[in-house]
């Protein structure tokens, strides 16, 4: 946990407010970002569907833990119900979809304005209670939000679930996953400079003085109970936007698929990657999701080695998986973010750094 | 044409010929749950569309085409279900040996876009009315197909089961009660076996929730003890079943247990020590003396073994499945080739259908293009754990009639 030193070269210092605040901190970053957007539209084409699929997820995912982060990592609360979120979103665009007949496309963000409301309304614990206390009372949420997916047919279809249809643009279905991906992608790249720019914002740092000292941040004028709320809802309003996201593209949203383990892959996500961090987080929805994958694949490979192993194939996954990410808290606490950090720096500055 | 042309043509033609050999196989999705929550009945369901079609395929495919499938444990997760339905369809899947109520009624709209016939081993009669004729029924389902009498039905002869048994026993006000879960399976024949049970004369008394989990569930059961009901409908199935058994034996419940065709079998009367537990079937049970017993001795024979040597009749159902899927393929291939819209013609072609081999064991079916009921037919089953022993017998065979109000409910 050593200090890791400014990737800006020497020289280069800010002389304005405004230049300190910039949104990348140097320039091969916001050219390195630009090109991993740029690689990413042209390569999908040629990606296969499975790798595409991959992608779909994953950046679905990251947009969820990007708000659980904004709540986590930057105002310092704590919500085990943001499974439950994701999952309202996705029953909230089915619904408007279904029942008031308004294109998908609109129906999405429309599905994270629904979802902010809902967040602020069991947020409001957060203005009395913190740590612990708050965590159990969002756990709350996770259980009321479920029971309520499972008896409001009206909204939901109950235990049969809904209907999400593919979203359409004039006469054009996005209903291939090439398609698809284009339009997370778009959403993907609209959050991170959404939650970037919120971060240099007033209210970005009025949020991670509530999580440094809630006392001074009183003593400073921050309204704490407002900025909590807040948090809440700006968390919520992304994971019912990417629950929105998710259902259109699994095309039927069923009760069955948000529960409480779905929060608890959230919080890992943005444990592993890092709390606080924008990048950070997408790097922990990728290792969270396919580290399964990767240990299916490895303990695969192993009982082709030793027979034996064939009938604890399932096993040696699902321990590994538990092992791996054990290992990675105790070695890497700061998350996938901070080695990312360490290993430019020694490219900086080597050969002087470790 | 010169001799060299010729030469090459023909070498040319052999090779195509050749390839279109190697390439003649169907691919057929196969779903099961052998970790989710049914896994105490999908552990010999599965197996049994498995074996069976490992059977079909080296006993000469599709006359000649071979059935490529693919098993995968969904552990009774509608989304996975969905996410792997999804991955089949861009492998070209031409038909679905399908599992649950959840997943199977999720996927109609889209088996019916995509012209994939499933066949599913939910009996839900929610899956009965392919062109949507009864006005009740909320979304048509042109391309499921099951193997046996639907849940509502098989609940129906149950409920006239008791009305009789209320009947000989002299019981005034005979109390007929549903448990299960609220899931889209316990919940399949609901409302349509209180409305028949009404019907009948009992009195119905509210529903009360089970879940599918086994757990400890004597709240549960003193509730029914409240009820004064004599017949409950257990609409769970394993585990829960056994708990709810075990639960009510402690509370001390007077009543007639009556479960659907998956919560009775010879291991969930073992396993919750069950006294006359009531159960409907649509085969016989393995062992007994029928023609087409030595067909499903083979298919284990020659399976995978997960079944054990003694399947339940969950896996000769699944024979069945398989079965009856085997003979639509074949008159798809004879009439235009192997496509899901062909399969599903091929289902309406046979009256009175047994697949061949399996006299005996598939009972006479009729599948038509406005009647998705194969079966009608339900045979009553009862159950005991006797001084350790297992004791099933036949008490009843009913008959039910196609009434139209009950289609696809």
């Amino acid at each position: 946990m050593g200090h890791v030193p400014n990737p800006r070269p020497a020289g280069d210092f800010r002389t304005s407010y405004i230049g300190d605040n910039a949104l990348f901190k140097t320039r091969f970053e916001g050219k390195a970002a630009l090109g991993i957007v740029l690689a990413l539209v042209i390569a999908a084409p040629f990606l296969s569907n499975y790798v595409l699929s991959q992608l779909i997820v994953i950046s679905i995912y990251s947009i969820a833990a990007l708000g659980l982060n904004i709540l986590v990592g930057v105002t310092g609360q704590i919500s085990l119900g943001h499974g439950a979120f994701f999952g309202f979103g996705a029953f909230a665009s089915a619904w408007i979809v279904n029942s008031f007949g308004i294109p998908a496309l609109i129906a999405i963000p429309l599905a994270g304005l629904l979802t902010t409301a809902v967040g602020m309304i069991f947020g409001v614990p957060a203005a009395r209670i913190k740590g612990l206390y708050l965590a159990i009372a969002t756990l709350a949420s996770q259980f009321i939000l479920e029971d309520f997916f499972a008896r409001a047919e009206w909204f939901s279809g109950g235990v049969y679930g809904a209907l999400a249809e593919r979203p359409t643009f004039f006469g054009f279905i996005f209903d291939t996953d090439l398609s698809y991906f284009y339009l997370v992608l778009f959403w993907v790249v609209a959050s991170i400079v959404a939650v970037t720019n919120l971060l240099r914002s007033r209210d970005g740092r009025a949020l991670v003085a509530v999580r440094d000292h809630y006392l001074s941040a009183e003593i400073m004028g921050v309204n704490l109970t407002k900025y909590r709320i807040l948090s809440f809802g700006i968390s919520s309003f992304f994971a019912g936007l990417a629950g929105a996201l998710f259902a259109h593209y699994l095309e039927f949203v069923s009760v069955e698929g948000f529960t409480i383990l779905l929060s608890i892959q959230f919080l890992a996500m943005i444990i592993i990657g890092g709390l606080g961090s924008v990048y950070g987080t997408i790097l922990g929805a990728i290792f969270v999701l396919l580290l399964p994958q990767v240990m299916e694949g490895a303990a695969t490979s192993a009982a082709g080695l030793f027979p034996a192993l064939e009938t604890g194939k399932a096993y040696i996954k699902e321990m590994s998986v538990g092992a791996a990410i054990i290992l990675f808290l105790i070695f890497e606490p700061e998350g996938l973010i901070h080695r990312w950090r360490v290993i430019r720096a020694s490219w900086k500055l080597f050969p002087f750094a470790r | 044409m010169s001799v060299k042309t010729t030469a090459l043509t023909l070498m040319a033609a052999t090779m195509l010929a050749g390839a279109a050999q190697a390439e003649d196989k169907v691919f057929v999705g196969h779903l099961v749950d052998y970790t989710g929550p049914t896994a105490f009945v999908g552990k010999s369901y599965g197996p049994g569309v498995s074996d069976a079609l490992k059977h079909i395929n080296a006993n000469g495919g599709i006359n000649g085409t071979a059935i490529e499938f693919e098993t995968v444990d969904y552990a009774y997760k509608v989304p996975e279900a969905i996410a792997n339905y999804k991955r089949w369809k861009d492998k070209g899947m031409v038909a679905m040996q399908g599992w649950g109520t959840g997943d199977t009624e999720a996927l109609i709209s889209f088996v019916a876009r995509d012209e994939v016939p499933v066949y599913s081993a939910s009996y839900s009669a929610h899956l009965t009315d392919p062109t949507g004729a009864n006005p009740s029924t909320k979304k048509p389902a042109p391309y499921n197909f099951f193997y046996g009498a639907s849940y509502s039905d098989s609940c129906r002869a149950l409920a006239k089961w008791a009305a009789d048994d209320a009947k000989t026993k002299g019981i005034k006000d005979p109390i007929f009660l549903h448990t299960g879960d609220n899931h889209p399976y316990p919940n399949a024949p609901k409302k349509a076996c209180a409305e028949y049970a009404a019907e009948l004369g009992m009195t119905v008394a509210n529903p009360v929730v089970v879940p599918l989990k086994p757990g400890d569930f004597k709240a549960q059961c003193l509730t029914i003890k409240e009820s004064g009901a004599q017949y409950v409908f257990m609409g769970n199935l394993g585990g829960s079943v056994v708990s709810l058994l075990k639960s009510c034996g402690t509370v001390g419940v007077e009543a007639n247990y009556m479960g659907n065709v998956w919560a009775g079998d010879y291991k969930t009367v073992e396993s919750s020590e069950a006294e006359k537990i009531i159960f409907p079937s649509s085969t016989p049970f393995y062992g007994q003396d029928v023609a087409g017993m030595k067909t499903v001795e083979a298919i284990l024979k020659g399976g995978s073994g997960e079944a054990g040597d003694k399947p339940t009749h969950h896996y000769i159902r699944g024979i069945c499945s398989a079965y009856y899927m085997k003979e639509a393929m074949e008159w798809a291939k004879a009439n235009g080739g192997i496509t899901g819209a062909n399969i599903k013609k091929g289902m309406y072609v046979k009256k009175d259908w047994v697949p061949a081999g399996l006299e005996g064991v598939c009972l006479p079916s009729n599948w038509s293009d406005k009647d998705h009921r194969g079966l009608m037919t339900v045979a009553i089953n009862q159950g005991s754990f006797d001084n350790g022993k297992v004791m099933i017998e036949r008490i009843a065979e009913s008959e039910l009639p196609r009434r139209d109000d009950w289609l696809g409910q």
